[in-house]
């Protein structure tokens, strides 16, 4: 490649071309335009004229020039000007492109993608064979022309874990395969790993090594913590260096369900720091509703730390049957609750009836034996919904007869009356000590202390499913704690009390633990691999290298030993696990992670990314020869005095503008709703019959021109509607023609036209056949509109009466007619207290405008008018014809001033004005 | 139109061509006369006539038959009844029909040689209407009235001639006849004088209207251009059309005032006409002046 003034030619030889110009510039000049023909009976009077000027037959200078840089930007097009050409010596041989391709790199992927690119340019001009190598998902390696790997660059994402050492150790393998000598292209992802000292050495036997390092500090989140009622937020970065400020964003539903910051907190890093560290608080409902935090503009999934039990208060709500007592306060059955409960989770106290509409996540129960039966049902609805049900034993429970002879809903087993006592004064025995709790218990994995034994319980009756409800039980095999599924919740009793008097169990911390197994607490801080014990967790949901939460479908569950401690792969992904109710995020990072740059040794080529991308400008410079060229054609029309006079020349003008500037020409489409809402505009229904449908128009059309040359009302050009796909709300008025074979319109139409009916609207009802019956008589298109109007929300109807607001909204009319005549109109009835006023002519009737008008008469037919304003359909014989169709007009301009103005001239005010006009 | 039709199915199909714009020409020539209202009758003075004009007493001279009865025995003065003189004037009309008028700049003007038939038949029907006699130059329609002459007319003006500049007609000119030639005079000038000088020997005054295009008034062209004739007899090539305006109207100012000259030793009128003026205007000077002209 040639690099001439920072543009780089991939066919140099090309540009000789431009020589060749000064030879055009010659050529052109002799060639004048070529003389236009004109056809010009007055020659006689030219004939021995000369020409005084002989200027023209040369072509005009910047017509030359236009042409000249017309055929420069075709030549320089053609020899492939690169812009900010990649002129690095790229070498010969098979290159190996090796990506960390961690979360670390996500934050500038799409850079990253850029400079792979320019790269696979470079070696593609160079033709060297590239293979691809990911060491977050090492394949085996595949050299293929650079132009192949260029296709796949946009496939190529980050994974949201970075590379261990089994992934290392395949990759290793995967370049030992490799036969022959490579050059070797690392995109380091910023970040210190073991690729360093596994892989490099392999490298550097093979050929030269070159390490693109990262752009921008990487930044990332270590897990969030609860430390003394406030969220302790620590976010790394791998260089230190300059006062840096990110926003922290707390991402959460807010209450209408979207998903948004919460809130945002800046974060600064000291310039000689590579973590910055904040105290977050935020009131608890907030928290609650947090779903992840994570650093703004960051877009990767290190800066996204994500929120689970640990971080998230439950509500706890302890229930119990005595009223606080001060003097009893270590026999209370709720003060070991309390102080186990306290540390983690929010404690409501209170009756049941006022805390079970806070929804808690928990209930505690503690000795209660009886609940009113309105709470009853009220509590099993709540568990049904996924709330958890903690029983305690105690004296009353084991006084009562709940749960006695048969299953309560709110207890997982019957109970034996009485309980029973052990190691006591009067019994013999020891008290009994816990068995090992069974592997398919919650509690499975709990250390149990020596010191924890029960003296008294109540006991289960046995029974078939007693067994499988059994959680927890006392050496002998008595059940201790059973727990039961009641819809989506469950139900758990301890047979010990809630306080120290039945049990050692309260004081110990094993109670604390197995309180947290069952989620009604939450672990203050990380759980650590002992308290995960025996779980297993499925992923709900994990993260992608972009730091985005998706769904994790059908990965498979981790051992709780593996989720905290085992290093990020595939199999274990960073996202939210489930268990047994609670929640466990995996992040990124774990607590105390820093980050740390990888030191390269220093035989390796650092480089930095490229800060402009290849351009290749040919497109461009061919792309101005066409415009050039376009501007030519114009310029010699113009220049040899064809463009003046040609409308095809100026249409070619408009032409080749409408080719450049197609997005102006869209944007002028005319929306016929737009005009329909900003003028008034009387539609009619579209029939299907093209017939009809021109008669309708044509009927509208006459009425307009009526109503423009006698009313204020200047209609626009009637719209033709469709019921089922145009918005009906810009008419006020609707003309249907009824006619026998008319499809019946679709459920949505008639919801539309229900809705425009009850919002103003006024439909004209026309069956169009009172020649042959009168409307509400039995003729097809009566049928056919009872039919059709059957399912519109039509109110009672009556023949208009005489004292009708219709009558004389503009004209004063005694009848309707349109092309026939005769036939009641039907309106909406007058409500059935309208009672004439003595000495007025008019009831005060409806008060609004009467939603439908239904006749035959024809009315479009007599409206009907061409273009030039003449009728269209006869209308009865000679004057008598005449006069009708003008009654016609009159009853449709009575008719829009009935829509537009409604009840303004029943108003009793224009009453003296009429009666004057009436002469009475 | 032409062209000599090739077999009796052409020609018959060129007589309809031409036949169609017949009824057209003849019906906005009847328009546009009617639009002109006829607004002095007679001659305005005692001659030979139908229409009574005044009573005069009887003079020394006047027979005895010439006594007007009536109003004499209304008195003891005789008196005599004038009638206004009336006499049929025969006018001689012949318009351009030759390639050069079959012309128009722009499609919004009408062809030179439409508005010439135009104007020509609408004076004759006026003419005919006060009772002249008209008929074309060149023995081609003898002199007669009545408004089946009106049709034959319109007949013989929608014809046309093939060559580019047709020479003025001015054979068969009936003495001291009125005659009106339509054409835009832009052929060989010794034609037209020639003519003049002709009608000028047998008395025969009239009116020159010069019918022409806004182009050819106006020389809006520009660039290099080629004009031809209508029938590509006549070329003329130029670099740039828009440095001859000047020169151009000098020539065509220069034809008018020889043709000026012309009449005013003829006793003739001239007046010129553009295509995109309206022809009703033309149309009132031609009935003005040849009324005029006929007194």
């Amino acid at each position: 490649m040639t690099v001439l003034a920072g543009i780089g030619f991939s066919a140099p030889w090309l540009l000789l071309g431009l020589l060749a110009l000064p030879v055009l510039w010659f050529l052109l000049r002799a060639v004048p335009p070529a003389p236009r023909l004109q056809q010009f009976p007055a020659v006689t009077l030219l004939v021995g004229l000369t020409d005084e000027e002989s200027q023209s037959d040369r072509t005009p200078w910047w017509l030359l020039l236009l042409r000249l840089l017309l055929v420069a930007a075709a030549i320089i097009g053609l020899a492939g000007p690169v812009l900010n050409p990649n002129t690095a010596d790229t070498g010969r041989g098979p290159l190996v492109i090796i990506l960390d391709a961690s979360w670390a790199g996500a934050g500038h992927w799409p850079r990253l993608q850029n400079q792979i690119e320019t790269d696979l340019q470079a070696a593609h001009r160079a033709e060297r064979p590239v293979a691809v190598l990911s060491l977050t998902k090492p394949d085996a390696l595949q050299f293929q022309s650079a132009d192949t790997w260029q296709q796949q660059i946009p496939g190529l994402r980050p994974q949201a874990w970075r590379a261990n050492t089994t992934h290392l150790s395949q990759a290793r393998s995967a370049l030992e395969n490799v036969e022959t000598d490579f050059d070797t292209l690392w995109y380091s992802d910023g970040l210190a790993s073991e690729a360093e000292a596994i892989i490099l050495p392999l490298l550097e036997t093979r050929g030269t090594v070159e390490v693109i390092e990262p752009p921008t500090p990487i930044m990332a989140l270590n897990p969030v913590t609860f430390q003394d009622g406030t969220l302790h937020i620590t976010a790394q970065r791998n260089h230190a260096g300059l006062e840096q400020t990110v926003a922290l964003q707390a991402m959460g539903l807010d209450p209408s369900g979207t998903l948004r910051a919460l809130s945002t907190t800046p974060l600064t890093f000291d310039a000689e720091a590579k973590t910055a560290e904040i105290d977050l608080s935020l009131p608890a409902e907030l928290s609650a509703r947090v779903q992840w935090y994570g650093l703004q503009g960051v877009r990767s999934a290190g800066a996204v730390a994500l929120s689970d039990d640990s971080l998230r208060r439950r509500e706890v709500a302890l229930i119990s049957a005595q009223s606080g007592n001060e003097g009893l306060a270590l026999l209370s059955p709720l003060h070991y609750l309390r102080n186990a409960l306290i540390e983690s989770t929010d404690l409501l106290e209170g009756p049941l009836a006022d805390l079970l509409p806070a929804q808690p996540d928990a209930i505690v129960l503690a000795d209660i034996a009886h609940l009113p039966a309105t709470q009853e049902t009220a509590l099993i609805a709540w568990v049904e919904e996924g709330g958890t049900l903690l029983r305690f034993a105690g004296p009353r429970l084991a006084a009562s007869d709940t749960a006695r002879t048969e299953e309560h809903p709110l207890m997982p087993v019957r109970l034996r009356a009485g309980g029973r006592s052990v190691g006591g004064a009067m019994s013999w025995g020891a008290p009994k000590t816990l068995a090992p709790f069974p592997d398919r218990s919650p509690f499975y994995g709990l250390d149990i202390p020596a010191e924890v034994e029960v003296r008294s319980q109540v006991v289960a009756q046995p029974e078939p499913r007693l067994a499988e409800r059994v959680i927890a039980e006392l050496s002998d095999g008595t059940p201790l704690v059973t727990r039961k599924s009641l819809g989506a919740g469950q139900v758990i009793l301890f047979h010990v009390t809630a306080n120290a008097e039945w049990s050692s169990l309260p004081l110990s911390g094993l109670f604390v633990e197995m309180l947290e197994r069952l989620a009604i607490s939450s672990g203050v801080g990380q759980p650590d691999a002992r308290d995960l014990e025996g779980t297993t967790w499925a992923p709900v949901q994990v993260l992608d290298g972009f730091g985005t939460l998706g769904e994790a479908g059908r990965l498979a569950g981790v051992a709780g030993t593996a989720l905290l401690t085992d290093p990020l792969s595939e199999a274990l992904q960073p996202g939210l696990y489930q268990s047994e109710g609670r929640a466990i995020a995996r992040n990124v990072l774990t607590i105390d992670e820093t980050l740390t740059p990888p030191i390269w040794p220093a035989n390796v080529t650092l480089r930095g990314f490229a800060s402009a991308a290849e351009t290749v400008l040919s497109g461009y410079f061919l792309a101005l020869a066409l415009v050039l060229l376009a501007a030519d054609i114009i310029a010699t029309l113009g220049v040899s005095g064809l463009l003046r006079l040609s409308r095809t020349a100026a249409a070619g003008v408009i032409f080749i503008t409408a080719i450049g500037l197609p997005h102006s020409v869209d944007a002028q489409d005319a929306n016929p709703q737009t005009s329909a809402a900003a003028e008034v505009t009387l539609a009619y229904v579209e029939t299907g019959d093209a017939e009809l449908d021109r008669l309708s128009e044509a009927g509208l059309h006459g009425l307009s021109l009526t109503l423009s040359f006698r009313t204020s009302v200047e209609p626009a050009n009637p719209q033709g509607v469709n019921l089922d796909q145009d918005e009906l709300a810009f008419y006020p008025l609707l003309y249907w023609p009824v006619s026998p074979n008319q499809a019946t319109p679709s459920a949505a139409a008639y919801e539309k036209l229900n809705a425009y009916l009850q919002s103003g609207g006024m439909i004209l009802f026309d069956t169009r056949d009172a020649d042959i019956s009168t409307a509400g008589a039995n003729s097809p298109a009566t049928r056919r509109l009872q039919q059709l109007a059957r399912p519109l929300d039509i109110p009672p109807l009556e023949p208009v009466p005489q004292d009708h607001v219709l009558t004389r909204t503009f004209y004063l009319l005694q009848d309707f007619p349109g092309r026939q005549r005769g036939a009641p109109v039907w309106v909406e009835a007058a409500p059935n207290d309208a009672e004439q006023i003595e000495g007025l002519p008019f009831r005060n009737l409806n008060d609004g405008v009467s939603p439908v008008v239904i006749g035959g008469n024809d009315w479009a037919s007599a409206w009907a008018m061409s273009d030039f304003g003449t009728p269209l359909y006869p209308v009865g014989r000679g004057f008598a014809g005449e006069r009708q169709r003008e009654m016609a007009f009159r009853f449709g301009v009575n008719l829009v001033m009935h829509i537009l103005t409604g009840n303004y001239k029943s108003d009793q005010v224009h009453v003296p004005a009429l009666l004057d006009r009436l002469g009475q | 139109m032409n062209d000599a039709p090739a077999s009796a199915l052409a020609l018959r199909h060129a007589a309809e061509e031409d036949a169609s714009a017949f009824p057209p020409l003849l019906v906005e020539a009847q328009e546009l006369a009617g639009s002109v209202m006829l607004g002095e009758h007679g001659r305005r003075r005692s001659g030979t006539g139908d229409d009574f004009w005044q009573y005069r007493p009887l003079q020394q001279g006047d027979s005895r038959r010439m006594i007007d009865h009536r109003m004499s025995a209304k008195g003891d003065q005789q008196f005599v009844r004038e009638r206004e003189w009336q006499i049929a004037q025969t006018i001689h009309v012949w318009s351009d029909l030759g390639a050069s008028m079959r012309y128009a700049s722009q499609a919004a003007v009408p062809q030179k040689i439409d508005r010439a038939r135009l104007l020509t038949l609408a004076a004759s029907i006026l003419m005919i209407r006060a009772g002249e006699r008209v008929g074309l130059t060149g023995g081609l329609l003898p002199p007669r009235r009545g408004n089946i002459q009106v049709l034959r007319l319109a007949e013989m003006l929608s014809q046309t001639e093939p060559q580019d500049y047709t020479p003025p007609e001015h054979r068969a000119l009936i003495p001291h006849a009125r005659a009106l030639f339509v054409s835009d005079f832009l052929g060989p000038f010794d034609e037209l004088q020639i003519a003049l000088g002709k009608a000028a020997d047998r008395g025969v005054r009239g009116v020159l209207l010069q019918v022409l295009d806004p182009s050819e008034v106006d020389f809006d062209f520009q660039g290099r251009t080629r004009f031809q004739s209508i029938n590509g007899g006549i070329e003329h090539e130029t670099l740039k059309a828009s440095a001859l305006r000047t020169r151009y109207i000098q020539r065509l100012e220069e034809r008018r005032k020889f043709m000026d000259e012309l009449c005013q030793l003829a006793g003739w009128r001239l007046h010129v006409h553009r295509t995109d003026h309206s022809a009703q205007s033309a149309l009132m000077w031609l009935f003005e002046t040849l009324q005029r002209s006929a007194a």
